[in-house]
């Protein structure tokens, strides 16, 4: 029982500190540093607490009371781990972006923590329905989050989009679930799994079906390519602490429950890995197509965003659903969160108000006017682009190596060419920062929060390099 | 069982079909008024025709709950509000906007959504098919619905409360009043 109660308590640390900020902004009496200050202990004592909750094997917390509906495995306490940081970064960044742009209220805090508890309860659940309202949760806390600078046309541009799509993204996760539910008369995942292994999953329709829904739904979240319309505008349009969580919380989330539903049974995996093929192939080079084109570094992260959707495809494509670990994709998640944070946090404090600095051609010179930003930044869109002693490097050589042992040569293949295809346009903003002559100045006064956040982030770029992952 | 009897309960289960096909042709009527009106108050009301004729099916399948719920909580409360709202915007005929190739994009998407359509219909077709009969014992009744509620799906009942936390920071953060709390 004790045990149950730790397995969760990260989740309710998260719960009550986003209530306790909600009631404190209706309360007035919070300030905007302390609030940030609050949610930062918030995160952290969720992930000491996520770290000392140490599991081994599949447990699935209060099972009689909530049947079964939650499940605990090392691999939803690694997202959750990664989640958490992220929220924790993203909150130690806003609060240097929010000393130039004056929008924020304490409630932005507070949603971040409903976001990150939506998100940690979708990588437990192993229901649909359960699946559905963190799904929820998650998405309308980010709606929310990408509409809250109300004066910027940009903004509401963004949130109404993501609205709509994400509205169709729930409606079609919920057919799939009734669909499921119609065949099977269950929408647990035990449920699906003991299906599928005593009639194979192509001699139940409804499943094939309600599959089909469920995973158009992820792919939608995750920005995989037929549905990576939305990603550039809506990440264009967000304020830049929101971009980076939103590219890095929410991909964690939905690629562990993603998995999670994939793996659940070698049939369902094999069913689909045809397809998935050739929408991590068209992902990627659609994400390049995409970024290359791009002259705002946030559209460009936000292209590169599907790019690395394409890889962690891969990922997904390669692992083997029998002994279902998920350390390659962990592990490619880490890096890519705390590459994209990095240079997120970065910008948050770079910008300016009003987001001034967005172009490339506004970083020109940077390296000479601010040497230490330029380098941190360089190492993020280096551990972006692949190259050896970052995080980055590690994930992609796992990934490409988990796919030439799974047989899957072609998409190894195709993995490089794209990353060195990725170069292009990463290299064009290194290039920008440090061979060229500044061209206007403008000096942003920053808290000391956003440069130590990005500082801690450009270690961790290293320090993860060097955690041993058994593929 | 007397001949009679029988017959009378073919022909139960006769007309509960046809009121099946009348309710379901009517709701999908109602969403296709809702696409296609050009004033938002029309498709409004007939999205009204939608909600009421799916409380008609909760009803066909005995449950009772739902189909109150569904009249009072989507057919009733929800709808006025949405109704109320376009009122008080007081829209004319001259500030809707120009729906030029209206025709073009409702045809593409019909093409988009044929092969989905026709997808649906062999999964459906497959579904195990039973008779629309009163169900007794109780089913769909406040005392089942909720005992099942809190017992099988506490934590998803739960878990809505901070999906609707969130739904109500996000109306004072979006529609409350500019620069207060600062």
């Amino acid at each position: 029982m004790t045990r149950d109660f730790l397995l969760l308590l990260p989740l309710g640390i998260v719960g009550a500190g986003a209530i306790l900020l909600m009631l404190r902004s209706a309360l007035g009496k919070l300030t905007l540093e302390a609030a940030s200050l609050v949610s930062m202990c918030v995160f952290a004592l969720a992930f000491i607490a996520q770290i000392l909750s140490g599991t081994i094997g599949h447990v699935s917390p209060y099972g009689s009371v909530f049947n079964g509906m939650l499940m605990v495995t090392d691999f939803t306490r690694v997202a959750g781990l990664i989640i958490l940081a992220c929220g924790f970064f993203t909150s130690m960044s806003s609060q240097s972006y929010f000393k130039e742009n004056g929008f924020a209220t304490v409630e932005y805090y507070s949603l971040i923590a409903f976001a990150v508890s939506g998100m940690l309860l979708l990588t437990m659940s192993q229901e649909l329905i359960t699946a559905f309202i963190s799904l929820e949760i998650m998405s309308l806390s980010i709606y929310i989050l990408v509409g809250f600078n109300r004066t910027c046309v940009t903004c509401a541009e963004a949130v109404l989009k993501y609205l709509m799509l994400g509205a169709f993204t729930g409606a079609f996760f919920t057919m799939g679930t009734a669909l499921i539910y119609g065949g099977l008369n269950s929408t647990k995942f035990s449920a699906i799994s003991t299906a599928i292994a005593a009639h194979g999953f192509l001699h139940l329709p409804a499943l094939v079906g309600g599959a089909f829904f469920i995973i158009v739904a992820f792919l939608f979240k995750v920005a995989a390519f037929p549905f990576h319309a939305w990603v550039v505008d809506v990440y264009d349009g967000a304020s830049v602490p929101v971009t980076g969580f939103m590219a890095t919380a929410l991909k964690t989330a939905v690629f562990a429950i993603f998995a999670n539903f994939l793996m659940l049974d070698p049939g369902l995996k094999s069913a689909w890995v045809n397809y998935l093929f050739y929408i991590a192939i068209l992902t990627m080079f659609g994400g390049n197509l995409i970024a290359i084109g791009q002259n705002t570094l946030k559209r460009m992260l936000a292209a590169s965003g599907i790019v690395h959707t394409g890889y962690l495809l891969i990922a997904l494509v390669a692992v083997s659903a029998d002994h279902f670990t998920g350390s390659v994709i962990l592990y490619y998640l880490a890096a890519y969160a705390v590459s994209t944070l990095g240079i997120f946090a970065a910008l948050s404090y770079l910008t300016g108000n009003g987001e001034m600095r967005s172009q490339f051609d506004d970083f020109k010179g940077l390296a000479k006017k601010r040497p230490y930003s330029a380098a941190a930044i360089t190492v993020f869109l280096l551990s972006m682009a692949g190259i050896p002693p970052t995080a980055g490097f590690m994930g992609k050589l796992y990934i490409i190596s988990s796919a030439i042992q799974a047989g899957q040569v072609t998409l190894a293949v195709l993995g490089i060419v794209s990353s060195i295809l990725s170069m292009w346009y990463y290299l064009r903003l290194i290039i920008n920062m440090y061979f060229h002559e500044p061209e206007e100045t403008f000096e942003t006064e920053c808290s000391v929060f956003g440069p130590v956040c990005t500082l801690i982030l450009a270690v961790a770029v290293f320090a993860i390099s060097l955690y041993p992952v058994t593929i | 069982m007397t001949k009679k009897n029988i017959r009378k309960g073919a022909l139960d289960i006769m007309f509960a079909e046809w009121l099946f096909f009348g309710l379901a042709g009517l709701s999908v009527l109602g969403a296709i008024g809702l696409i296609l009106f050009r004033h938002p108050m029309n498709g409004a009301m007939s999205f009204v025709v939608t909600l009421i004729s799916l409380a008609g099916l909760y009803a066909l399948l005995s449950a009772k709950l739902l189909f109150a719920v569904q009249l009072i909580v989507y057919a009733g409360a929800i709808m006025s509000l949405i109704i109320f709202i376009i009122m008080f915007l007081n829209i004319q005929e001259h500030d809707l906007p120009d729906e030029e190739g209206k025709g073009l994009f409702l045809l593409g998407g019909a093409v988009v959504i044929t092969p989905i359509a026709l997808f649906l219909y062999k999964i459906v077709k497959s579904l195990p098919g039973s008779d629309t009969k009163i169900i007794g014992n109780g089913f769909g009744d406040v005392r089942e619905v909720g005992l099942i509620l809190f017992k099988n799906w506490l934590l998803p009942f739960e878990i809505v409360s901070i999906l609707l936390l969130v739904a109500l920071v996000g109306a004072v953060v979006l529609a409350g009043k500019k620069g207060v709390g600062k």
